[in-house]
């Protein structure tokens, strides 16, 4: 899967994103059926609710929409705009503690058969990434399942490079150690 | 000695940037550097191999769509009862700050802040009415005549954080029943459970908190002396 998050349309995200700050209701619309799949995915990933990850991402676009006219080019739209749904999410999923497997997942655990192993490693890594703080967590989220860059996540996360990196170090050597004892030996 | 030390900060640093090497988001420089040493070091080419079957699962199609339309009417619900809620604040020269929904969901959230909208607009209205002042109105007011269920003696909206056994707690000690709603502007309209007099309903249910707005209607709204 290429990276989500290689997006070709910047200038016109540029673009919508000015209309945005001018106050155009159809530029937002239009922004929000750009983002929606790409968000809906990532925050899946987090809470098993729908209407978590809709109420994170219709926050996270009221915030597009009061704040538009404050984007000083500084990153990509599509970074600020993450950036934005991370730190929503961050407070949406501490409050309500309800960080669960998408149900797929689980039912595939449970009753899946996968020659390939593919299904049984997917598991394994779901259930090694549970284990992670939340940080943690999404810096690997960031950078594997949406595809950034270091230099962009330190930007979504409002941190700086180092900080990323020793997330990324902890998540690593955390889920490294988890999956041994979930998957009875480890991913091969 | 100085040797060893380079050689272990080298494959520190060129540890910590697998994870980008591995999803094709590392500059140039960085991917050169990364290749020149997984060729003499293979606890970094194991990491390599482990990083590259997390980052494949994460990656995987999860086989899942959502459906954007809904949920973008949910927002547009809420976009419009912000403008009504600026719209009011202007009028009756008040800043408020917006309302926000956090477990009932947009609708409610824009319910909410047309309630706020209506409730300045109101009072902003018969001010003007006062005044002698005739402007046309363009907006409405959920104490419009315009549809009363028949027995309904109360109507009312309560804070999105109330949960239905609160709801239903607070309609309990104040003798009242839900007979229709919420209507898209998230009213309630409630009839009389007894003979408990309506001003004593409606002073019951004003006590609480989660209640933003409550008002009695038809008949009953006429000065009630019975207590």
């Amino acid at each position: 899967m290429p990276p989500l998050v290689m997006n070709p349309l910047k200038e016109q995200d540029s673009t919508l994103l000015a209309a945005v700050a001018a106050g155009d209701r159809r530029a937002l619309e239009q922004l929000y059926l750009g983002y929606h799949r790409r968000l809906a995915r990532f925050l899946s990933r987090f809470t098993s609710r729908y209407e978590n990850v809709e109420e994170i991402i219709n926050d996270t676009f009221m915030v597009v929409w009061q704040h538009a006219k404050d984007f000083r080019h500084a990153s990509q739209v599509s970074t600020w705009i993450i950036g934005i749904a991370y730190r929503t999410a961050l407070k949406s999923l501490r409050q309500q503690k309800n960080l669960r497997f998408p149900p797929d997942a689980e039912a595939l655990a449970e009753t899946s058969v996968d020659p390939t192993g593919e299904t049984e490693t997917q598991d394994w890594v779901m259930q090694g990434l549970r284990q992670l703080p939340l940080e943690q967590r999404f810096t690997l989220e960031l950078a594997y399942h949406l595809g950034h860059s270091l230099e962009e996540i330190a930007a979504i996360t409002d941190s700086p490079v180092g900080t990323v990196k020793a997330r990324m170090f902890h998540a690593r050597e955390k889920l490294r150690r988890s999956l041994p004892e979930l998957g009875g030996g480890g991913v091969p | 000695m100085n040797s060893t030390l380079n050689q272990t900060r080298e494959h520190r640093e060129v540890s910590e940037l697998i994870p980008w090497y591995v999803n094709a988001r590392i500059g140039e420089g960085d991917r050169q550097r990364v290749d020149a040493h997984l060729r003499d070091c293979a606890e970094c080419r194991g990491e390599l191999q482990l990083q590259r079957q997390v980052h494949g699962a994460m990656t995987a199609d999860p086989g899942i769509e959502y459906m954007p339309a809904a949920s973008l009417k949910r927002l547009q619900a809420r976009l419009d009862g912000l403008d009504a809620s600026s719209d009011a604040a202007r009028e009756s020269g008040a800043a408020r700050p917006a309302q926000r929904s956090i477990r009932w969901g947009g609708s409610m959230a824009a319910s909410i802040a047309v309630m706020a909208a209506a409730i300045c607009i109101l009072a902003t209205g018969l001010w003007t009415r006062y005044q002698g002042h005739s402007r046309p109105l363009d907006y409405f007011t959920v104490t419009s005549p315009a549809a009363h269920p028949p027995g309904e003696v109360i109507r009312a909206v309560f804070a999105p954080a109330t949960t239905l056994v609160e709801l239903q707690s607070m309609l309990d000690e104040a003798h009242l029943r839900i007979i229709s709603g919420p209507t898209e502007a998230g009213v309630y309209s409630l009839a009389a459970n007894s003979s408990l007099s309506v001003s004593a309903s409606l002073g019951l249910l004003r006590a609480h908190g989660a209640v933003r707005f409550a008002e009695a209607t038809g008949p009953a709204a006429a000065p009630d002396h019975s207590q």
